[in-house]
């Protein structure tokens, strides 16, 4: 069973392994602040993702952050995926949830399923931000249980013939390019989809409650006829790519969970200094103290998982457990202290002038997307009960 | 042409600052460092100048320690498409410095670099002394151009916009061997890209002491220095405002004046 080691260097910063982790942050933080924060409260009421700032990410060098160097990407690691979700959703985790399903979903899962015919076809779009990528997996009767889906590709002369329907994909309405799963002869292949081919459409973009600086739409395959060449891997061997992306994928999310919780224990810890009831600052009361305790406790623990989980998942380093109980303990915790953050601040909190009632609304998701609390218990499970034979 | 940028660490503009106990400076162990704001405004020119290919290369130059690599690789990061070459100036002779000092180790690596148009930032915000571009500028018998906020180079030229306060701007010429400081306005900084990040992580950082500037380290350091500081103080709290009571907007507008004159003495 992997087990995630606490380092033993004392003088080992886990949040920033090195120089260049400080200075990715530093840049992020700085981005965030100066050009994603000032723009999070109208994309969120426009429901839609902003393409300009999302473009500036890949002039940033953002989008293709795992792939190799030789590949024109940054080639860094799970830890500085980390550190660019958690400081981006400081700010705007709806538009930081447009990026994971560009630069892990898409990006990073296309890498490493890739020839290098198709890499050389389809990375220079999606890293400069020319083309938006997603992926679909999730279909309408099919979310956790994913091996039932029910989208068939048959191998034709013509190509593969594909027919069925993928729902809640984020960057669906927006995207140029998809990776998308679907059974040939009864195993799951991993295949790509370019807007535009015939046979294949997207439905109007499905309204949420929060995430809504990125948008999501079905994608819906009718007789749809894609080329040869736009099989990712093996035939039959879908699973294994979807399985190995679902690692970094849930760190991201995790990481999304912490730069919320983040971000609402600095604004209710600064309101309950300034706030004033019955003639004293309201964080004197034990009632207030509670809630700023309790989130800076669980806030700390999120953080110091996610990022030790964050150092043992890598192309290949595994850590299934490690990044399912990372993202089971960090959603919850990020919704939680931004309800706390609301419960605080009282009507300040709840009207969206403040951030806090979006940032709650975001959280919520977190619970859900990427797998589901109840599926992380199931893998947890499995995999514990597994090691014990 | 080649283009030098001095870019000086300072602490972040939203740190708490603290005094140390025998006030001779202040608690850096919570400081969070950057780049010298004004300095940012500098180098995002030399990156320009030399993009647009009006300046064919840039060199960075930081005096101090080893812990101002991190900002040296910074401006690498961000300047990473003008290939821009690193000095860091350091020695034990340069500790204690006062602005001259610091000058004429500057001065001697501008030299030694081969530096054309040198180009900073109007200040550094942590001491805010201003002092350091204008002695460099006489060492090295060279215009100093001030307060920079438009800046076009041609030739062998150039026209710098130079604020003057109350909305005055003078206009002036000068040759590109100068020393310009700049202010905001004169361009938006840009952000490191990730890219940049990697590449500087790999790029080598000169470092030069007294003997490489070919300096007599009795000219620098805390024996040379003719200004020393007394001691450190965080200014005084600020007393809290006072709300005007009064019947109408007229009686308040009375009392107002009548504070104004007798214990603000403003009017």
């Amino acid at each position: 069973m992997s087990q995630p080691t606490a380092p033993s260097n004392p003088t080992f910063d886990l949040f920033n392994p090195s120089e260049e982790h400080a200075m990715l942050r530093q840049m992020v933080a700085d981005f965030t602040k100066a050009e994603v924060e000032p723009q999070a409260e109208e994309f969120d009421a426009k429901e839609c993702m902003n393409i300009p700032l999302f473009q500036q990410l890949g002039e940033l060098g953002l989008l293709g952050i795992t792939v190799p160097e030789e590949w024109g990407g940054a080639g860094m690691d799970t830890t500085a995926v980390v550190i660019v979700h958690h400081e981006l959703s400081k700010s705007d985790p709806g538009f930081c949830l447009a990026y994971l399903a560009h630069a892990l979903l898409f990006v990073n899962n296309f890498f490493y399923c890739s020839t290098d015919a198709q890499k050389k076809r389809i990375l220079p779009k999606v890293i400069s931000g020319e083309w938006i990528g997603g992926m679909g997996m999730t279909e309408p009767g099919h979310g956790t249980d994913v091996l039932g889906m029910t989208t068939t590709a048959e191998r034709t002369e013509k190509g593969w013939v594909v027919n069925g329907t993928k729902t809640y994909i984020t960057n669906g309405p927006e995207g140029h390019v998809f990776m998308f799963y679907a059974k040939t002869n009864g195993k799951i292949s991993a295949f790509l989809v370019e807007d535009g081919t015939p046979g294949f459409s997207k439905s109007h973009h499905i309204p949420k409650m929060g995430m809504r600086a990125s948008s999501m739409s079905e994608l819906i395959f009718e007789d749809c006829v894609i080329p040869h060449e736009n099989l990712l891997g093996e035939e039959g061997g879908g699973l294994i790519h979807m399985m190995r992306n679902l690692e970094i994928e849930r760190l991201g999310l995790a990481a999304m969970s912490l730069g919320i919780a983040d971000r609402c224990l600095e604004l209710m810890v600064k309101h309950a200094a300034e706030r004033v009831a019955f003639g004293q600052s309201i964080n004197r009361f034990g009632q207030i103290q509670r809630y700023i305790g309790e989130s800076y406790a669980k806030t700390e623990a999120t953080r110091a998982l996610v990022y030790t989980v964050a150092l043992s998942v890598a192309p290949d380093k595994h850590n299934r457990l490690g990044s399912d109980a990372a993202k089971l303990f960090a959603a919850p915790v990020g919704k939680e202290v931004a309800d706390n953050a609301m419960q605080v601040m009282g009507g300040q909190g709840y009207c969206r002038e403040y951030p806090v009632e979006r940032l709650l609304r975001d959280a919520k998701l977190l619970e859900i997307g990427g797998g589901t609390l109840e599926s992380h218990q199931k893998n947890i499970t499995k995999d514990l009960t597994r090691a014990l034979r | 042409m080649k283009i030098g940028v001095l870019l000086k660490q300072v602490p972040a503009s939203d740190s708490r600052i603290k005094i140390n106990g025998d006030q001779t400076g202040i608690v850096t162990d919570d400081i969070k460092w950057e780049i010298n704001p004004y300095d940012e405004f500098a180098l995002e020119a030399g990156i320009q100048l030399v993009e647009g290919k009006i300046a064919s290369s840039l060199v960075l130059i930081s005096l101090g320690g080893k812990d101002a690599e991190a900002r040296i690789k910074d401006g690498i990061a961000r300047g990473v498409k003008a290939k821009p070459e690193a000095i860091r100036l350091d020695d034990a002779a340069f500790a204690g410095s006062d602005p001259l000092g610091e000058a004429r180790i500057i001065a001697a690596a501008i030299q030694k670099a081969g530096i054309d148009l040198l180009l900073t930032g109007k200040q550094a915000i942590d001491d805010d002394n201003a002092q350091v571009p204008a002695m460099v500028a006489e060492l090295l018998d060279r215009p100093q151009v001030t307060f920079v906020e438009q800046l076009e180079v041609a030739g062998d030229s150039l026209t710098a916009h130079r604020v003057m306060g109350g909305g005055q701007v003078d206009v002036v010429m000068s040759p590109v061997q100068a020393v310009v400081t700049c202010d905001k306005g004169l361009n938006s900084p840009r952000f490191a890209s990730l890219p940049g990040i990697m590449k500087a992580k790999r790029a080598k950082i000169a470092v030069w002491g007294a003997a490489d500037l070919g300096l007599d380290a009795g000219t620098v350091g805390a024996g040379a220095a003719v200004v020393s500081e007394g001691a450190y103080r965080l200014p005084a709290d600020r007393p809290s405002g006072k709300i005007i009571e009064g019947a109408d907007a007229a009686a308040k507008v009375k009392e107002l004046v009548r504070l104004l004159r007798d214990e603000a003495k403003v009017l």
